[in-house]
């Protein structure tokens, strides 16, 4: 085994924060990274050591391997967790570190490479007997081979770019006069976006639920899942809400889904946390997806029903140590639903609104948890994803836990920026969010009853007598010996401010 | 003393009857209103009519009287109309010309591309910049035919909320 004195988390914003309160219970020190726009962000205030690594722009900071590295030698960090996205499922960065003996919390960068690129996935799946979307299994060559495909899986079809992700290089084709068109885009858009114009084919699954494992994976063979999170409510290919157990579940099937994913991860000699993403069809059908070599967004609902600390295990597996949980020692109790709160106008086709935090509430009370990193007077930077805290709560069955989201929904303010707050709320409202009757195209065939409704007019007559007070006050606090209008506890206000002397 | 106060489109016509500490007797748009008023510590204002309990913040725009306020569920554009206001408004209409004329940013981000250049004839619905902000990048739109009198930014400029890119003639 070996010992891990000192972590540098290779990340900014929530997630940073998440894996640095794991570590402060396990007694490990933190180091934060930072970038010229991340000075005043809370991670950096919450490590026990953090270093400048950069301009704004993440190619020159969080992207920055060599950098990161030399922080984390000069510090004398013995592992890095690079949390999502960044440079989490990069390969050279995870070969980097074991070229200079700092553990990378996270799989093997031959695992990474194998999993990243779409086709040789699917070819290891394929051997691992892990059913997967009907398609083909080596890049295409051109329009005639995928006619010659179409005759055998029908439209219609997806072309999807072998190193892709992020619906880049992506293209439905839906009628033959479209493969084409569909089949030059999607390899342009491969190219620009990843280096690499191949592509391949896959049957368009026409109303799919997207439903993921949580596996966890030690360097010594054992491997065990963590039940399912559907992941079926999303805008933009970007997942909004996240639920565990999936109501469109069935005990057999959960069996069996995981047993897949278990067999997955064993094809790949996997280690560490991961996730097998997973498309199911109204027939409960079900096709491997894509693996992702790193901690999901979505993981703390997992952690909610099983009471595993996946950042924990993480940790525990890079020292080395053998898995503390089997298989028949996890059960998920109750039910757990995340809400993921974007700074974006869901309004106006959901446009992202950067800007300063005026003010803020977190909900409370039993059940809850939020995982953010913003305050007030906190100005949000333009440089990265607009997700600004995460929501979780848990309850007893489905009925409570969005009783509970909708409560904790309520409770939640922020204000001075756009959030995607109060549309989550319309969500916990909609009847077919409520009957578990959904799929990934769940917010555009819902798009009306999502709409905002036209609201009261008590509660503009309130905010005109809102603004009038203010107006009197300032007013009169602006000429001296005005007594002409104050509300009589306005002296309290001051209080605070007394105190400090 | 009666102002008008904007909420969003609705211009309503706000009074002070009377006020007894923090009970107020107001009246908008000729309706006359029995309210509790608490200008709470951190800035909330409390509000209770008639048994309902209403939460309004109030934050301050970047000009003075202007704010966005905040309801439960909705979010409002408010402006003071006082007669300060009101003489301003009434100089700008006869100075200046509608500000529809021109592209603002609605959010900070940075100038991905300029795709219109000074004294340019343009059509209403073309691309005229690209701005990227948190991760995604928006086309705005040329709102009118036209020419291009001023191009304020240009590629790789960072800008700010309501700041004007493009004037248009």
């Amino acid at each position: 085994m070996t010992e891990i004195k000192k972590i540098l988390i290779a990340n900014r914003g929530e997630i940073a924060i998440r894996i640095m309160r794991t570590c402060r219970e396990m007694n490990i020190e933190t180091v934060a990274v930072y970038s010229e726009a991340d000075r005043t962000s809370l991670h950096v205030r919450y490590a026990h050591e953090a270093y400048y690594i950069g301009k704004a722009p993440s190619s020159e900071s969080y992207l920055n391997i060599e950098k990161i590295i030399e922080v984390a030698k000069n510090c004398g960090a013995g592992a890095i967790h690079p949390g999502y996205g960044f440079l989490s499922e990069n390969a050279n960065f995870a070969r980097r570190c074991n070229e200079e003996g700092i553990i990378f919390i996270g799989p093997s960068p031959e695992v990474i490479v194998q999993m990243g690129d779409k086709i040789m996935a699917r070819e290891a799946m394929t051997k691992a007997g892990v059913p997967i979307v009907p398609g083909t299994k080596e890049s295409i060559k051109d329009e005639n081979e995928v006619l010659q495909v179409i005759n055998k899986i029908k439209l219609p079809i997806m072309i999807k770019a072998s190193a892709g992700g992020g619906g880049k290089g992506m293209r439905l084709v839906k009628n033959e006069s479209e493969i084409v068109s569909a089949v030059r885009a999607a390899r342009s858009e491969a190219l620009s976006s990843f280096g690499d114009d191949s592509v391949y084919i896959e049957k368009y699954i026409t109303s799919p639920h997207h439903i993921e494992y949580q596996i966890l994976a030690d360097q010594h063979g054992n491997i065990i899942h963590l039940f399912e999170r559907e992941c079926s409510i999303q805008r933009r290919h970007q997942k909004m809400i996240e639920e565990t157990p999936s109501p469109l579940m069935t005990p057999e099937l959960r069996q069996k889904m995981g047993n897949s994913a278990v067999e997955a991860a064993k094809a790949v000699n996997y280690t560490g946390a991961g996730t097998i993403e997973f498309l199911v069809d109204n027939d409960l059908n079900y096709y491997f997806l894509e693996m992702n070599t790193r901690l999901q967004v979505e993981h703390p609902i997992t952690e909610r029903v099983t009471g595993v600390d996946l950042v924990k295990q993480q940790i525990k597996i890079a020292r080395g140590e053998i898995l503390e949980y089997k298989q028949e020692d996890l059960f998920q109790r109750g039910h757990s639903i995340e809400c993921r709160i974007y700074a974006e106008d869901p309004d106006n086709n959901f446009m992202p609104s950067a800007g300063k935090i005026y003010k803020i509430s977190e909900p409370l009370g039993l059940g809850v948890r939020t995982d953010g990193y913003v305050y007030e007077g906190y100005e949000i930077p333009i440089y990265y994803d607009p997700m600004i805290s995460k929501l979780i709560v848990w309850g007893k069955t489905r009925d409570e836990s969005i009783n509970r989201m909708r409560r904790a929904l309520y409770e939640y303010k922020i204000t001075g920026i756009k959030t995607s707050i109060k549309y989550l709320e319309r969500i916990m409202n909609n009847p077919n969010f409520i009957a578990g009757k959904y799929d990934t195209h769940f917010i555009e065939n819902n798009q009306e009853e999502l709409m905002e409704n036209s609201g009261c007019e008590e509660c503009s007559d309130m905010v005109i007598i809102a603004a009038f007070i203010d107006y009197l006050q300032k007013i009169s606090s602006r000429q001296e010996n005005s007594k002409e209008f104050a509300l009589p506890q306005s002296r309290w206000k001051k209080i605070p401010y007394i105190n400090h002397f | 003393m009666a102002i008008e106060i904007k909420v969003g489109d609705r211009i309503a016509w706000v009074d002070l009857l009377g006020q007894d500490g923090n009970l107020l007797e107001i009246e908008v748009d000729g309706k006359i209103l029995k309210v509790d008023v608490m200008h709470t510590a951190d800035g909330t204002f409390s509000i209770l009519e008639n048994g309902h309990s209403y939460n309004i913040e109030l934050v301050p725009g970047k000009q003075p009287k202007k704010y966005t306020a905040y309801t439960l569920y909705q979010e409002f554009e408010v402006e003071i109309i006082d007669a300060e206001a009101r003489y301003l408004i009434d100089r700008g209409a006869k100075g200046f010309g509608s500000t529809e004329k021109n592209i603002s940013s609605p959010m900070p981000g940075k100038v991905v591309k300029v795709l219109v250049s000074e004294g340019e004839s343009v059509t209403e619905g073309q691309t005229a910049v690209i701005i990227s902000a948190m991760k995604m990048e928006s086309e705005y739109k040329i709102p009118m035919d036209g020419k291009v009198k001023k191009v304020n930014v240009k590629d790789g400029d960072t800008i700010e909320g309501n700041q004007i890119l493009i004037e248009l003639e």
